[in-house]
């Protein structure tokens, strides 16, 4: 599929790589070099062919423009993108739950309404602006951290607070939304009549029976987290995936494309596998069909 | 899903995780010494430090700024001098150019710089098997030839005037034979130079760090310091973001930024910067047309529509003003500009004249619409250019208006650059807005001569051959002259429509010192310190 795509756009991605640096013809040696090197010269089937084989041996070919091995160039970025989605994901998951148990519990008061307010900030925001906007705040005003901070904890605090802040908004209004329902069934009267501790009806009875919907909006915000990571990652120099990828585009490095949609696609599948069987655990009545 | 999809998934990521190595950094066994350190931005991690390899800007930079010396340099008075090469002579007829080299230059693994270093750069560049975008640059050369130690010539099938532009280039510069031969294709990871700083760490995506180079000599006569660099440590920033950049400067973590009409107000009258503007620029943003296609074959037709530019509202709107309006057909850091030509030639900003010339060329708007006819045809035009830049919009908007003025229909079509200048080729171009930075020139030749580096230029028998001349003719006067003939019958034949020439501008810590350039806007790195 992503082959195809690629095998639709009339790009020449060779010709662009020396186009407007070379004043005379594109240096026609260099170019047809690099086609022969990656088959670039052989039909659209033959390319398909080696794409796919090579992909069994676990290549994913080399990038054009640095000729290192797209593995290589994808893996530690991988990683790294990985990292952030895991920690916007547990500060989006923290934080939205939080609020949404809240204003769920304290309905229609000024928590309530605060919490729901401040959701709607991040639901309204760009992901860039928020981030030039936490950058602005918390390095130049501040000085609480380096703007180029690296790989440690403080080069992920920004960016997960950014897009984990983001997630919560959508997290919080559902938690909400299912808490209250929740919390209005006949079993959670049942529970409180029979004097247990408000601790226990409201984390475990009533939340547990509201994290459905809740792990759903989780699933489907993976797709957004993963693509906000893009931005995300450009605008704080996190080293992930998406930043590999904006660059790739702009300089027409198909293998790396093609390398990071396989990456992320083959990511959201598995992310989803898991938050099926996920399902199971949370609600015994549903079950996988194997 | 289908357990078969699951399966595939689960494998290409675990074989993915298992197989990816994490890019190592590189790290060179050198000292670190005591003292300063200067960190500078660049846009994107360099793919190679092998200048033979790419012609990246961030590469271009980095080599440019650190290790790569090369044989001449163009001072502030517009000169050739000798830098790596002592002396040179050019044969009589103008084909081959033979250089002195100095002695007792080595480069930081010890080898030593000579004839054969040279022409081992230059076997790189023309081999094919190396695939270099540098070769184009290079069409008339046909060897490097090593006379002795120090004596190497340079072959060429004709004279070639652009060769001392193109020798001051970063990738002029020279690599330790000693060291390609034993990196092969990794040498771009771990380069070595002769200059005043040698690589110490580069992390993948996120900086490459270089220190001094201790046994550094500095031959230059236009440096200020002839020993080894006063900066301890030249970092090389990785950030792709203006605005990210901006805040790295404003907190201190990086030393120098290049501005832009945006960011320039952002740090003005901060007693923490000092910004230094070079209004000396190898920039044009211009006009251009499809001279082979109707109305632009007529050259009334195109000097009608030069002075509908507003050009100084154009500088305004798209640079804030830093920019200068242009007259000529070549940037005015060139050697050869002429402004008095452009005042004589140009089309100043007259909306009542272009009004006039339309008229005169049967373009009459009979249906009151605002829009000209000719001939049933509406005076409905297109114009290209790429997008990412505000300047661009800005200036194109303005155009828009302009024409509108005086009664032609713009419309805009832009798409990224390279798809941009693919496109330039095709038949179907009316006109395009280009910006080209060119640092001799001979710019107009490879832009102008016909057919034009887009194919819409017919043949000139009287352009064309000064423009060939100004590629074949090394005397320096004489070249000046050829300039100047040029830009008369550019003009003449408004083949363009110059807009305007933007600056270059820098801000640097206020406490950093001797911060200079040479003509071509090249620091010279070794010269810079901190005021404490």
């Amino acid at each position: 599929m992503t082959f195809l795509v690629k095998a639709a756009i009339p790009s020449d991605a060779v010709g662009m790589m020396f186009a407007g640096q070379l004043t005379e013809t594109e240096s026609a040696e260099a170019a047809a070099i690099i086609r022969a090197k990656f088959h670039l010269d052989q039909p659209p089937l033959v390319q398909f062919y080696y794409y796919v084989s090579d992909i069994l041996h676990g290549d994913l070919g080399v990038s054009i423009r640095t000729r290192a091995r797209v593995i290589d160039e994808i893996g530690y970025r991988y990683i790294n993108t990985m990292k952030l989605a895991f920690g916007s994901l547990m500060i989006g998951i923290l934080l939205g739950v939080s609020m949404g148990i809240i204003s769920a519990y304290y309905k229609d008061s000024f928590l309530d309404i605060a919490t729901m307010t401040v959701s709607l900030f991040g639901l309204s925001l760009p992901a860039f602006f928020f981030g030039i906007l936490l950058i602005l705040l918390f390095c130049v005003q501040l000085r609480w951290l380096p703007v180029i901070a690296g790989g440690g904890w403080k080069g992920i605090v920004l960016p997960a607070a950014n897009l984990g802040l983001i997630l919560s908004a959508s997290i919080a209004r559902i938690t909400r939304s299912s808490m209250l329902e929740v919390l209005d069934q006949d079993y959670i009267r049942t529970a409180r009549a029979k004097g247990l501790n408000e601790r226990l009806v409201v984390f475990k009875h009533a939340l547990k029976n509201a994290l459905l919907p809740v792990v759903t909006i989780i699933g489907l915000q993976i797709g957004n987290l993963l693509g906000g990571a893009f931005i995300i990652e450009n605008v704080f120099g996190w080293h992930g995936i998406g930043e590999l990828g904006v660059k790739a585009i702009q300089w027409r490095d198909f293998t790396i494309t093609q390398g990071i949609i396989l990456i992320s696609a083959a990511t959201y599948v598995v992310i989803n596998l898991i938050v099926d069987i996920l399902y199971q655990f949370i609600d015994p009545r549903v079950k996988l069909a194997k | 899903m289908k357990p078969i999809s699951v399966f595939l998934a689960v494998v290409l990521l675990v074989a993915a995780l298992a197989a990816c190595k994490p890019a190592a950094p590189v790290v060179e066994d050198v000292p670190v010494p005591e003292g300063d350190t200067l960190t500078l931005r660049i846009n994107e991690d360099p793919e190679t430090l092998d200048n033979v390899r790419t012609t990246s800007g961030s590469a271009a930079t980095v080599i440019g700024l650190t290790f790569a010396e090369r044989l001449i340099y163009i001072g502030t008075d517009n000169a050739v001098h000798g830098w790596l090469a002592e002396s040179w002579t050019v044969s009589d007829d103008q084909r081959e150019v033979t250089f002195k080299l100095r002695q007792g230059i080595k480069f930081t693994d010890g080898t030593d710089f000579n004839a054969d270093a040279v022409k081992f750069h230059f076997d790189r560049i023309l081999d094919s098997k190396n695939a270099s975008p540098i070769k184009a640059y290079w069409k008339p050369l046909k060897e490097v030839v090593v006379i002795d130690p120090y004596t190497v010539k340079f072959v060429f099938t004709s004279p070639f005037a652009g060769l001392w532009n193109i020798l001051n280039y970063s990738y002029s510069g020279f690599n330790s034979p000693t060291a390609v031969q034993k990196w092969g294709d990794q040498y771009g990871r771990h380069p070595i130079g002769t200059g005043p700083f040698m690589l110490k760490e580069w992390i993948p995506g996120s900086s490459v760090t270089f220190v001094r180079n201790p046994n550094y000599v500095q031959v230059r006569e236009d440096a200020i310091n002839k020993g080894p660099a006063l900066l301890a440590q030249f970092r090389f920033l990785v950030i792709p973001e203006d605005g990210t950049a901006m805040a790295a400067l404003k907190t201190g973590e990086i030393d120098v930024s290049i501005l832009n009409s945006d960011t320039l107000p952002q740090v003005q009258g901060n007693p923490a910067f000092s910004i230094t503007i070079d209004k000396n620029s190898t920039s044009l943003h211009f006009i251009e047309f499809n001279c082979k296609k109707a109305p632009f074959d007529d050259p009334k037709f195109r000097t009608a529509i030069g002075y509908a530019v507003d050009r100084d509202a154009i500088v305004q709107s798209s640079r804030g003003g830093y920019s200068t309006s242009i007259y000529n057909p070549l940037a005015p850091g060139l050697i050869g500009y002429d402004a008095a030509i452009g005042e004589q030639y140009g089309t100043p900003y007259n909306p009542e004249k272009a009004r006039q010339m339309l008229t005169d060329l049967g373009w009459v708007d009979t249906d009151n619409d605002g829009i000209r006819e000719k001939d049933g045809k509406k005076a409905e035009f297109e114009m290209r250019s790429y997008t990412g830049y505000t300047y661009v919009i800005r200036t194109l908007e303005l155009l828009q208006q302009n024409f509108l003025d005086v009664g032609i229909k713009l419309n805009i079509k832009q798409s990224d650059w390279g798809v941009f200048y693919l496109g330039l080729k095709l038949n179907s171009l009316e006109m395009d807005l280009m910006r080209w930075t060119w640092g001799d020139m001979d710019v107009m030749t490879v832009l102008f001569r016909s057919p034009g580096h887009r194919g819409h230029i017919p043949e000139d028998a009287e352009l064309d051959p000064v423009l060939d001349a100004i590629e074949t003719t090394m005397d320096y006067n004489q070249r000046i002259e050829l300039a100047h003939q040029a830009q008369v019958l550019l003009l003449q034949r408004m083949i363009i429509v110059p807009i305007q020439a933007d600056w270059t501008m820098f801000a640097i810590k206020a406490n950093i010192q001797d911060f200079h350039f040479d003509h071509t806007g090249n620091i010279i790195p070794g010269d810079i310190w901190f005021k404490k």
